[in-house]
């Protein structure tokens, strides 16, 4: 289990480098790959609990690190109304809870139904992208929905959850190489039937 | 719920309280630290991406290649009958630019940057550039392109930085609307993608005389940016029931951003302070 685990802190590592090697779709509506909640999204089906929390702190963490803008600046007497900046951690936050969504799913992702995950983390991702904006849109205000930010968030779940199967691939070699068991397919044939 | 999983959310929440309650300053420095970190992978994800973008480019655009050059051809014939009256005009226009001492004003020490990454982030409307620290760039500098303003930088590592763009609604800008006295506060607008995006200016009087095709300048007020950088041009007005909002077409082309221009530090210290 600690090799597994290990291996994926350093598959997030790699797919926080990775992500830098992606271009960013300006004509789908800006639509980029999200390969780094992607990882951690298949991933945190793939370990219990405790594993998945410390996945999400790394990935918050490396999120926020990454895309966070400084203060404003300026004078405040001509810029009187400041935009509200994210607070540094919030990342970290909406990451575990897509990942107990994830989580919610693993007994079919147990029984082999891995095209049930790699649907999920499309939908996951659809969700945190949908979250994150809400919580922006929350702190400065002016709720606003625009035909462009449905196509972003859509389009980016969509591009993103084509490269899951991938991600499944590495993790099962993964587990495969650290003799972690991921999937119990004897769930399939040893479930209980109730007659009443 | 298993003891260990108890210690783990135990764990996180803890971790998660110190992240929430960092400074300023240690996330400043946490961010320093990743950029200088993660940098070198920014360079060569910003070759894949440009050699990517030259290839679709290429692809897209072979076609239209012939004629275009066809159409270049008999543009070329009609530009060569106007250019003894350009020539004309350049003369005129360089004896107005001197009397208006143009050169004097808007004569910046600046830093070429190439945009290595556009759009890093989700949300936010910014560029990563391949000058950092080591080129004495610093965070609010204010970064032209050619049209005009383009944004100003935000964070600094050792040999690139993240430009936030004039189109993001958190780079604000004190502006003036050339001609008029109207004065306001310009920034971008949120979920514009896709599009070509319109700036906001706010706080102008409700019943400005402000036309389309107007001009809109900064002001130079407020510390952050020099005066007399032409920003965009009037697209609408709309008066409100206490002030006035236009709309703001901008001057720099932010599809095709490719090099922009950095003011130096000592630019920055000789603007003028907020009155």
């Amino acid at each position: 289990m600690i090799g597994y685990l290990c291996s994926l802190v350093i598959l997030v590592f790699a797919a926080c480098i990775a992500q830098q090697f992606v271009p960013v779709f300006m004509s789908l509506y800006e639509a980029r790959i999200l390969i780094l909640p992607l990882v951690f999204l298949c991933s945190a089906v793939t370990v219990n609990a405790g594993p998945m929390l410390l996945l999400a702190f790394i990935c918050g963490f490396l999120w926020d690190a990454q895309h966070l803008l400084g203060p404003p600046g300026g004078h405040p007497q001509v810029y009187t109304e400041p935009v509200e900046m994210m607070m540094f951690g919030y990342s970290i936050v909406l990451y575990a809870a897509m990942g107990f969504l994830m989580q919610g799913i693993q007994p079919l992702f147990r029984e082999g139904k891995w095209p049930v995950s790699a649907a999920l983390s499309g939908v996951a991702i659809f969700l945190y992208l949908t979250a994150e904006f809400l919580l922006i849109t929350f702190v400065r205000g002016d709720f606003m929905v625009t035909r462009g930010v449905v196509m972003k968030i859509t389009l980016s779940s969509l591009l993103s959850m084509l490269l899951s199967p991938l991600v499944f691939w590495v993790l099962f070699k993964l587990a495969a190489l650290f003799r972690h068991t991921i999937r119990y397919e004897g769930l399939k044939t040893n479930r209980r039937v109730y007659t009443g | 719920m298993k003891p260990l999983n108890l210690v783990a959310l135990l764990l996180f929440v803890g971790g998660l309280v110190w992240a929430l309650t960092l400074s300023e300053r240690s996330v400043r420095e946490i961010q320093s630290m990743y950029y200088a970190t993660i940098s070198k992978f920014q360079r060569g994800g910003s070759e894949v991406e440009s050699t990517a973008r030259a290839f679709l480019k290429e692809v897209e655009h072979s076609r239209d290649l012939e004629m275009r050059l066809d159409a270049i051809e008999q543009e070329f014939g009609k530009l060569r009958a106007l250019e003894p009256r350009l020539r004309q005009l350049e003369i005129e226009n360089n004896e107005l630019l001197a009397a208006l001492d143009f050169k004097e004003r808007t004569q910046f020490k600046v830093t070429a940057a190439r945009v290595i990454k556009r759009q890093p982030a989700t949300w936010w409307s910014s560029v990563t550039i391949d000058r950092g620290r080591d080129a004495d760039i610093a965070p609010h500098l204010p970064v032209l392109a050619s049209g005009g303003l383009a944004g100003k930088v935000d964070l600094v590592g050792p040999n690139t930085s993240t430009v936030i763009l004039l189109t993001d609604e958190s780079c604000q800008v004190s502006v003036q609307v050339a001609g008029t006295a109207e004065v306001g506060i310009l920034s971008g607008q949120r979920g514009q993608y896709g599009e070509a995006p319109l700036l906001r200016l706010r706080y102008l009087t409700k019943d400005a005389q402000i036309r389309p095709g107007m001009k809109v300048i900064t002001t130079g007020r407020g510390g952050l940016f020099h005066p007399n950088i032409l920003v965009g041009t009037v697209e609408a007005f709309e008066p409100g029931a206490f002030d006035g909002e236009a709309f703001v077409k901008p001057s720099v082309d932010f599809q095709n951003l490719s090099i922009v221009f950095v003011t130096s530090k000592t630019d920055q210290e000789q603007k003028e302070t907020p009155e």
